[in-house]
């Protein structure tokens, strides 16, 4: 009995969701080609070591293991941006290119609530590329990637991983310290790192800075506000930077799509340098999130400078369907071949599908067949040769 | 309109009264209905009264964009949620307990401890590098150690006078400012443009 359930965490995804869930990734498909990305699939096994040899390494509670035949530790892919930049600095000549893909990503960890453990997801990855043309050009193309699956009322929420790390150095914690005190900064807990602060004697000036973190969101007002908050060469550089990207994405047109936040510290570390994410008032979770990672390859031999960003197709469904967007299940039409007139039927029916009609050719045949297929809800295309 | 979790039990009282000087109209939250999901008579505001571990849940899907629990919950939830005010109301800490005389057990390999704070307690002694057997209880968490199921308990200590009837001392202050906490869901705090006057405002009402 217990063989027909599945483990927790994980879902089937049924025809009426699954038929709306491929048009969404049909659209997107579209978009990513004709903007000139090129798709690349990465495969779903890799090697433990692959995770565990690299400092940006996904956090082994999260991956999903499994032993080789020799013994080995693989493991399921548990980031794309990580097997991207992987192909990339091992297998692809020219490191000068837009990637894109859809995939499954599998996490051990996460279930229950909004989160699943199998991430169905679509993204790009801009490689080889610098500057804020470059991040304004990724922000742009989820913003429009976003309109693209019919969400209403998003915006992308904007920052700089360079801005919490020159706040944080001023301070001089070592790094567990730096990892607890980001712990409290992305929970916007400014009691608990406060307390840190204080704990580990670090400078009042630079204490206030970190403290003032937490509220350092909103319009593009706040990077006056952060600008003026510190001295640190690193976190103005980085401010700097956004309101370069920021001005960008204005003359570009896409003012009343962005919001900044500076408190926005990711879990993942591969991250270097501006990072976003999507967010819908109906949804408690981002439906998109990317950011630059200039580092990353590195570890895998080679630098590629790079940005990109996912897109969770499955939160997108949820959010659609919270704002009301999911289209009615439409029926398809059946062809119903009349006794003895099966090849006319069939013709019919290779015609219409042809043309790009949506058309299935019936199991059933006659007038008999006509009416079980009426009586099931199905509008009926009769076909047959004999006179009427 | 905003949507709250409130802990049910002791800090829902304190909760509302604090809205109520923040011009939230709470008087629905005063009528006996088994109702469970509330909203003010103006509309502005909705209500969900839930078991003080739900808060979290509650928030950090979104179903609530604001929640008031106690950081003994947050610490054992351990949620992807905005941490926003410490409301002060709730005091308690967090105490490993159990018989003076036993003090020593403190250190023996495979400390039983009995309580409801499962995670916390695991990550507690974890990040000691100690082996413990964490034995999970809903409540009585004092009669554990009394009937020799556990040597010790972890658990919240208000004013200590359950663990003295029953003979026990608390043997380490673990976690000293325990108090009831305001958070808030990471998207509504952006999206919602009328959560920030309002947290404002309850912080400008402590």
């Amino acid at each position: 009995m217990i063989y027909r359930k599945l483990p927790a965490g994980v879902q089937d995804v049924l025809p009426r969701e699954c038929r709306i869930l491929t048009d969404i990734k049909e659209r997107l498909q579209k978009k990513f080609t004709v903007s000139g990305y090129r798709p690349v699939l990465s495969a779903a096994l890799e090697y433990y070591d692959t995770y565990s040899k690299i400092r940006n390494a996904v956090p082994q509670e999260h991956l999903f293991k499994l032993s080789d035949t020799d013994g080995n530790l693989i493991v399921l892919r548990p980031d794309m941006t990580l097997s991207i930049s992987r192909i990339a600095a091992t297998k692809l000549g020219e490191t000068r290119t837009r990637l894109c893909y859809f995939a499954d990503k599998w996490d051990l960890k996460s279930a229950g609530g909004i989160t699943s453990r199998e991430i169905y997801q679509a993204g790009v990855e801009c490689l080889g590329e610098e500057g804020a043309f470059s991040d304004a050009q990724a922000i742009a193309f989820a913003i429009e990637c976003l309109k693209e699956t019919g969400l209403k009322d998003f915006v992308v929420d904007i920052g700089h991983v360079g801005y919490f790390k020159g706040v944080t150095r001023a301070c001089g914690l070592d790094e567990d310290r730096a990892e607890e005190l980001r712990g409290y900064i992305n929970a916007k807990d400014s009691l608990n790192a406060e307390r840190l602060l204080s704990g580990s004697g670090a400078k009042k000036s630079a204490a206030a800075v970190v403290g003032a973190l937490p509220s350092l969101f909103g319009g593009a007002e706040v990077l006056g506000r952060a600008y003026a908050l510190t001295e640190d060469e690193l976190a103005r550089s980085a401010v700097l930077h956004l309101k370069e990207v920021n001005e960008l994405l204005c003359r570009m047109g896409y003012e009343t799509y962005i919001c900044f936040d500076l408190g926005t510290v990711k879990k993942l570390s591969y991250y270097s340098g501006v990072i976003f994410s999507g967010l819908v008032k109906e949804l408690g979770a981002p439906v998109m999130s990317g950011g630059r990672y200039d580092n990353l390859a590195d570890d895998f031999g080679k630098h590629i400078p790079a940005v990109g960003f996912a897109m969770g197709l499955k939160r997108i469904l949820v959010a659609l369907e919270r704002q009301g967007s999911l289209p009615a299940e439409e029926d398809v039409p059946v062809i119903v071949c009349g006794e003895g007139s099966e090849e006319l039927g069939y013709r019919e029916f290779l015609g219409r599908t042809a043309r790009g009609e949506r058309v299935r050719l019936s199991d059933l045949t006659g007038e008999e067949g006509a009416k079980r297929e009426r009586a099931a809800g199905h509008a009926v295309i009769y076909v047959t040769g004999e006179e009427k | 309109m905003i949507y709250f979790a409130l802990a049910k039990g002791r800090l829902a009282e304190e909760s509302a009264k604090l809205l109520g000087r923040c011009g939230v109209d709470v008087s629905v939250l005063s009528q006996d209905t088994r109702k469970l999901v509330l909203k003010s008579a103006d509309g502005a505001f909705g209500f969900f009264l839930v078991k003080p571990s739900d808060v979290p849940i509650y928030v950090e899907s979104g179903v609530a964009d604001l929640g008031i629990v106690g950081k003994d919950t947050l610490l054992e939830e351990n949620r992807e949620l905005y941490e926003l005010l410490d409301l002060g109301f709730g005091q308690c800490r967090m105490c490993l307990a159990g018989y003076p005389e036993r003090k020593d057990v403190l250190t023996s390999p495979n400390l039983r401890v009995a309580t409801k704070y499962v995670n916390t307690a695991r990550r507690l002694f974890e990040g000691r590098g100690e082996e413990a057997e964490i034995i999970p209880l809903h409540g009585s968490i004092e009669l554990a150690p009394v009937t020799g199921l556990s040597d010790v308990i972890f658990d919240v200590v208000q004013t200590g006078s359950t663990l003295k009837a029953n003979g026990l001392v608390v043997l380490e202050e673990v976690f000293t400012h325990i108090t009831a906490r305001l958070v808030a869901n990471k998207v509504s705090l952006k999206l919602n443009k009328e959560i920030l006057p309002l947290v404002e405002k309850i912080g400008e009402n402590l």
